[in-house]
């Protein structure tokens, strides 16, 4: 039996089911983080004003008053600062180890990557909860307080605890990131670079790092983020107070009594003032979510805005 | 041999021409600098084995006391109670796992099946109008902080799915409550947490698929759709499982949101009163677990045993997860070499 | 085959007759490089000298047996097909090949009659005297003056500015660019045309004093009017440093090359003057190469 086909398009609606499924998906998780930022704005703006930015959370909700965010925003730029300043250094040159020195099919080079996968998976419920144990031992008194009478423990909770772990959380996000933008500088700079006689590592200070410079700026900011969004990890390492240990916290000979001591994050006030929390204040919460987002927001904008800078002189 | 070294004596040696190649820059900070920065690189490889003997050092003790019984057995929240005071407790995270599992899974069902056809959507269909401001909407879903999920779901899922759970569950279910904050309530926040971890990897997958397999689909009169279906997806994937194994590893150690929506109560859920009531079911992860109880508690020596418990349980699954990720990526890796004849 | 892409490149290039005046021009350049070949030719030796050179990567054989002698301050072309080994045989001589993993290689390389694989060798050192230039213009993202400015002192750490400066001027003259360029030594050398950062590249690898030149394809990206300007500066040169340059445009190894090196499939099938392999090649594959059978 001869077939007679026509290449005149025939209507065939079934064929549509599957790209419409694909809007669709992308339609759906469009429209939630559209929402989420939304609501968060929508309930949260009413009550951000200087006296919530510029107040002391009240733990209390008796009063009535509610408190601000100030200690909170100072806890997360504390927690950004150290953690970002105890990871930059090292993912800097773990990354410029990964990205120019490593020989791929060493057993090292290998053991590397996987330690960094691994360290990558670790929940940071885990990493909390190690922080607060391991910092708990009297060595580590010199880094929070003391714990209980008489005992050899520290109370294992603080700015420096807290700024530990986060490290070590971020750490694997932030080396992957950095290593990338290594790894993007094109051959040809290395080897015009090597072909003048230039040794690699000065090739490395003078050429390919200042290239990468963007991008690694984007790694070091994506840290920044990671600990400034984290909730477990300071829920457990730095307490769970809203205030800090020293109330004059901006002068600068309490300094030490700072890093060494408890205090809270947006992070942590958003939780604690959750109805899920002891707070149970929504509107308070809503309020340092849409903080956290616009801090974590401009965060972003910086990290796009480094990224698009043409790579000239 | 003698015929090369004839050779070079022929050579006539160039006239006014002083060749040094010794050095004569001294080049010190490149021998320090390469030591310095294997450092760095072991460093950050290592630490993870020390959080790892860490809890596992203290882990070990507790497992092998507790016994079999610490995964088999429930009863978890009253025994976190009883530790604050008794002098020696047995616990049973079965709920914990049982939470933890079954978060898990739904939400990884749910961010699978929207994740690849929001994949799809990004590498093949989408205008690049449409693409880019997906893309960085994408990125911004995986920016924002768990707490902040937590946050939105307890104030629109939980209050939304409070009004479907079915009436007469007050005297069919009598063990706990059905609210709101629930299993499904989990599933549905986590989902949307652990989607853009699946979208990023699974758009780098299907991007991966060399061009010419699609086309030599769509010469063969496949329709667009069809020869992504058929050849680009089947070809990709190893990558798409590898993003579903990192997306499940998100979803096995997410806390506080789950802490917040998922009702908090460790609870192992059963189908045993019917299908209806399953999704309303509240549950508690271990890692909620840990984050809830851990705060004060890691004082107490029984609870912080307890912690340590769960931590390794944690650990092994997430080490087990990154562990089969990399195995498939690495097995994909060479496979897409081997097919396309370059190197990845 | 060849011949009539020669025509193509000529016909474009300024070089090209048009008019009686730009005839007589053209036989007065003509006469210029016949001098300056004539010059050079007196003035015989060998700076460079390989022996049973023979390079693997992996258990791949890329070159064998390959043996010559690169006369001082002349231009010497490699030529062949692609794959033949060609460019692996020029990045020998600067030890760029270190940085390929599987690469090994047996057999003697020696310039000036030191052996550039014996450990007291600085391969930095080495880099500086043997500079090289390669296929794509790859200046560093940085200003001209830096670019130039970079090589001079990672070779000489506490040069002064006032030096420097005029290093970088010397190295940019010498390159044909200063005239170009000496208003915005400051600007990105990324936002110069193709020819003019094949120049610069030159002018950095001259700015470190070195006394080979060598030239990977390097006028493969550049079109017709810029490829003639880089040659002629290559001509300019070659009084004065020794040039190797691999080249896949035979029209431009006749208009430059004192000797030519035929290559093909890793072996170093006819090496000789210039003219006599172009016109009178003692191998068969030469003369087929030549005429444009294959390649």
């Amino acid at each position: 039996m001869k077939e007679h086909r026509s290449i005149v398009r025939t209507a065939r609606p079934l064929s549509l089911v599957g790209p419409a499924f694909a809007w669709l998906a992308a339609g759906v998780v469009a429209a939630a983080c559209v929402f989420i930022i939304v609501y968060i704005v929508k309930e949260g703006l009413s009550h951000v004003d200087w006296t919530f930015l510029s107040s002391d959370p009240d733990p209390s909700p008796a009063s009535g008053e509610g408190g601000g965010v100030r200690i909170p925003i100072v806890g997360t730029a504390f927690l950004v600062f150290i953690t970002t300043l105890l990871t930059f250094p090292i993912a800097l040159g773990a990354s410029v180890y990964l990205a120019e020195y490593m020989d791929e099919r060493r057993p090292l080079t290998k053991a590397i990557r996987l330690g960094l996968e691994v360290l990558a998976g670790v929940p940071s419920a885990v990493f909390g909860m190690f922080g607060v144990a391991m910092f708990s031992h009297g060595i580590f008194t010199f880094m929070s307080s003391s714990g209980a009478e008489g005992s050899d423990v520290a109370f294992g909770r603080s700015f420096l605890v807290a700024g530990v772990v986060m490290a070590i959380h971020v750490l694997p996000f932030v080396i992957k990131a950095m290593e990338e933008a290594i790894r993007a500088v094109p051959v040809s700079y290395r080897q015009g670079a090597a072909a003048l006689g230039v040794t690699k590592w000065r090739a490395l200070q003078r050429v390919v790092l200042p290239a990468a410079s963007p991008g690694i700026a984007t790694g070091v900011i994506l840290g920044m983020g990671l600990a400034a969004g984290d909730t477990a990890i300071v829920w457990l390492t730095l307490g769970g107070t809203m205030n800090m240990a020293v109330d004059a916290w901006w002068q600068l000979s309490s300094a030490v009594e700072v890093l060494r001591g408890t205090g809270s994050t947006l992070t942590t006030f958003i939780y604690f003032s959750s109805p899920a929390g002891e707070g149970n204040a929504p509107e308070l919460a809503y309020a340092g979510a849409m903080v956290l987002l616009v801090l974590l927001v401009s965060l972003n904008a910086v990290a796009t805005f480094l990224g698009r800078k043409p790579r000239s002189v | 041999m003698s015929s090369t070294e004839s050779a070079a004596e022929a050579v006539t040696p160039a006239p006014d021409v002083d060749i040094d190649l010794t050095g004569r820059v001294k080049r010190l900070s490149e021998s320090i600098a390469r030591p310095a920065l294997l450092a760095c690189a072991v460093f950050s490889g290592a630490v993870v084995t020390l959080v790892i003997a860490y809890v596992f050092w203290y882990a070990i003790p507790v497992l092998l006391e507790q016994g079999w019984e610490f995964v088999s057995t429930g009863g978890w929240d009253i025994s976190i109670d009883e530790a604050w005071t008794e002098p020696a407790v047995t616990f049973g995270a079965l709920p914990l796992i049982a939470g933890t599992t079954l978060t898990t899974l739904g939400a990884l069902l749910v961010s699978v099946a929207l994740g690849l056809g929001c994949a799809i959507f990004i590498a093949e269909l989408s205008p690049d109008a449409v693409r880019r401001p997906l893309e960085a909407v994408v990125q911004m879903l995986a920016g924002i902080p768990s707490v902040v999920f937590g946050l939105v779901g307890l104030s629109v899922v939980v209050p939304f799915l409070q009004g479907l759970v079915p009436a007469d569950s007050y005297d069919v279910v009598t063990e706990v409550p059905l609210e709101g904050d629930s299993l499904l309530a989990g599933v549905i926040v986590l989902s949307f947490m652990i989607l853009p971890f699946f979208v990023t990897v699974a758009v780098d997958a299907l991007r991966a698929v060399p061009r010419s397999y699609t086309d030599g689909g769509l010469a063969l009169g496949l329709s667009r759709w069809r020869s992504i279906t058929r050849i680009q997806v089947p070809t990709a994937a190893p990558g798409l499982l590898a993003g579903a194994v990192l997306a499940s590893a998100r979803a096995i150690g997410e806390a506080i949101a789950l802490s917040m929506v998922a009702g908090s109560i460790a609870f192992i859920p059963s189908l045993e009163w019917g299908l209806k009531y399953f999704p309303f079911m509240p549950a508690r992860t271990m890692a909620s677990a840990i984050v809830e109880s851990g705060g004060e508690g890691m004082s107490i020596p029984l609870i912080q045993n307890a912690m340590f418990g769960l931590g390794a349980l944690l650990l092994l699954a997430s080490l087990s997860l990154s562990i089969i990720a990399r195995v498939i990526v690495n097995w994909y890796g060479r496979r897409l070499s081997l097919d396309t004849g370059r190197e990845l | 085959m060849y011949a009539s892409k020669e025509d193509a490149v000529t016909q474009k290039s300024p070089v090209r007759p048009t008019s009686e005046a730009d005839e007589a021009a053209h036989l007065l350049a003509e006469l210029d490089r016949e001098m300056i070949r004539a010059a050079r030719s007196l003035e015989t030796g060998t700076l460079i000298d390989v022996r049973d050179l023979e390079v693997r990567y992996g258990s791949k054989v890329v070159l064998t047996d390959v043996g010559l002698d690169i006369p001082l301050r002349q231009i010497t072309a490699f030529i062949g097909p692609s794959g033949c080994g060609k460019s692996t045989a020029l990045r020998c001589f600067n030890r760029m090949n270190d940085e390929i993993r599987s690469f090994s290689m047996s057999g003697r390389i020696r310039i000036g009659g030191q052996d550039i694989m014996e450990p007291k060798v600085d391969v930095t050192e080495l880099r500086r005297q043997v500079g090289m230039v390669f296929q794509h213009p790859n200046p560093f993202p940085m200003s001209i003056h830096e670019n130039i400015a970079l090589a001079i002192r990672e070779h000489t750490p506490r040069i002064s500015r006032d030096e420097v400066d005029h290093l970088v001027e010397w190295a940019l003259t010498k390159a044909n660019l200063w005239n170009e360029v000496k208003d915005d030594l400051k600007r990105s050398a990324l936002a110069l045309s193709g020819g003019q950062q094949q120049r610069l590249c030159i002018a950095r690898a001259l700015a470190v004093k070195p006394t080979v030149l060598m030239l990977d394809e390097p006028c493969a990206s550049l079109d017709p009017i810029s490829t003639a300007r880089i040659e002629e500066l290559l001509l300019e040169l070659s009084g004065e440093y020794t040039i190797i340059i691999v080249t896949h445009n035979l029209a431009q190894a006749r208009r430059i090359s004192d000797d030519v090196a035929f290559f093909l499939m890793g072996r170093l099938l006819e090496f000789g003057e210039a003219r006599r392999v172009f016109e009178d090649p003692l191998r068969r594959e030469t003369a087929d190469y030549v005429r444009g059978v294959y390649g």
